[in-house]
């Protein structure tokens, strides 16, 4: 089976992360963001990953081949020449999904995080033998979001509206689609959108169904977000893999770390926490609700929550690091400084203290 | 002859325009700021230059490949692998500069824009048959830079004196050095001084020397003083080789216009305004004190004044920019935004606008 990754274009907002790598290769959980969703995709079965992306990919091109080994799988891109929306890239990529098989062919959002149910899925999809099925997960404020009307009991999806100002469903597209062939005949090379140009074509037609994600969901694509998913990426792993999170005295709650970390006498880490490789957390030292990057050292004493350390930066002794504080590449924050909410660039030093949320650059 | 320049880091004071290229390739009166130093040392007969860098030498390398070829010149990169200061560098690249010869080299700091009175430089080292020779440029707060003591007559240096809280003199080290090779024999390859440590020795021995520079001078590593710049720049090229500078009932002031630049009908450009290659101005467009660096495009009627628009970006029409507004690469503004002071990272759009000075990310 094949599957289609919409990467798309500059991650911005994700910067300053992004500043340093392409948005897909940032870490999440102590692996590349894109990992998680390629070796789900490996393990249904699917031999071919294509990337469809259109910013940068000389970058994701090395880093990828290093995965095609490790894992057994052909990555391939296929690069927009103009941005071509949520569908054109499906028609872009065409010779490369419709490989005469007939199988339905993956396409995943590249920000979405989630258990990734791919089997039932695939399941779901020749039970009800339409052309294709869209996941969609359960939220509490639809009217902000496009929301899927669908028949409860089969789940054929009757119709989609955008931001609704009456109750007519909570369920929204999770941006997990898998897709018969035929829907590629439907897709012209041009800026199209999937959502409101092809799926509701499809609807029409009665031929689209949907089904509901279980377990969690998230767009990773800010750092607000991201933070939430952690969160809730950890919740799933404590209830299907729990020997990989970290135990000890010095742990509350779920908290991963990374073999290659060490992590010194009389801190307390927790909860949700991901820690990785090579990275050195000094003593004394308290983190919550953070991730920190491959590569960074997390000094004595210093208090870290709701933040992103990112990767080969230094935190520096007795610092407070607060409330959506990200820290790019090689970020250099002196001891005793305070952070709220800092967001720094690549290749900095914080030698006094920030008062309120601001870029430093 | 040789030449060192000391390129550095990560130029982050000249962010946003860095996060696109590394610092001495950013435009400056149309062309790379690295650019104006080569040509200038080319023409006193250097033949080779050694930039030292520590950071992206794979960008600056092809870069400057194209370089060699077109002026004839040889360029090669020393790379740092830890800072090594003002100094260091020097005897990082010893090998480079000490060809036998025994001529003199050139040391010069990237950031730095002036005539480059090199031969001046020459003729001035071999009359007074010292060691080493700097030269300084005066400035009207000396208190904020370190001052060079010298005496009137000869040049000869007697001292420095960093941020002087008495009045001691009003010359600051500009950045341009004329060294022997004996200089080399007094530095170690490691994070080392060149004002703090070297030079201060060298003048105890009385073989320092410092000639003032005439004309004008720069150091144009962040954005104001880059604006500042560029009307020295345009200044001097007035009295130099006026015929380089635009003319026109539209051109007011000093203005230079790349010849691929199209400028539209109605425009009013000028005083201290440098449009890059292949640049459109259309019709009724007023700029000001600001550089439009290639392919960027500004639309009917609007207005911009002491602002650096970045490469491939767009102006909308009746959109007004000013007080230090930077866009970086592949900016959008939309018609009819104001920009007051906004910095704007690369590959943005801005729809909404910015009322007071902020970077948006």
């Amino acid at each position: 089976m094949k599957a289609l990754i919409l990467v798309g274009g500059f991650g911005t907002r994700l910067r300053p992360l992004t500043l340093s790598f392409p948005k897909p290769l940032v870490d999440f959980a102590n692996k590349p963001m894109i990992l998680h969703q390629i070796e789900a995709l490996k393990e249904v079965g699917v031999t071919e990953v294509v990337l469809a992306i259109n910013y940068r990919p000389e970058v994701m091109i090395n880093f990828l081949k290093d995965f095609e080994d490790k894992l057994g799988i052909t990555i391939t891109c296929s690069q927009e020449t103009e941005p071509l929306g949520t569908a054109g890239p499906l028609a872009l990529a065409k010779d490369k999904l419709a490989d005469g098989s007939g199988e339905p062919f993956f396409v995943l959002n590249s920000d979405v995080i989630s258990e990734y149910p791919f089997a039932e899925l695939i399941e779901f999809h020749k039970c009800h033998g339409g052309e294709a099925t869209i996941m969609v997960t359960k939220v509490d404020e639809p009217s902000k979001y496009g929301v899927v009307v669908m028949e409860e009991a089969t789940g054929r999806v009757e119709r989609f509206v955008e931001k609704p100002k009456i109750f007519v469903g909570n369920k929204i597209n999770a941006g997990i689609y898998l897709l018969n062939p035929s829907v590629l005949d439907r897709i012209e090379l041009r800026p199209t959108s999937i959502e409101k140009e092809v799926f509701p074509q499809i609807a029409a037609d009665q031929k689209l169904y949907a089904m509901v994600l279980p377990g969690f969901w998230m767009d990773v694509g800010q750092p607000r977000d991201y933070i939430t998913g952690l969160r809730l990426y950890l919740d799933s792993l404590r209830k299907k893999s729990a020997a990989r999170l970290a135990t000890g005295a010095h742990v509350v709650g779920n908290v991963l770390v990374h073999e290659s970390a060490k992590i010194g006498e009389g801190c307390l880490i927790g909860p949700d926490v991901a820690i990785g490789p090579g990275c050195v957390v000094e003593d004394g030292v308290r983190l919550s609700r953070c991730t920190v990057m491959r590569g960074v050292r997390i000094k004595k004493h210093a208090c870290i929550s709701n933040s992103i350390i990112g990767w080969h930066s230094t935190v520096g002794q007795w610092a407070r690091i607060e409330n959506m504080t990200i820290l790019g590449e090689d970020v250099h924050v002196c001891d005793e400084v305070y952070s709220n909410g800092g967001v720094v660039l690549p290749h900095k030093e914080i030698k006094s203290s920030i008062l309120k949320p601001e870029i430093v650059m």
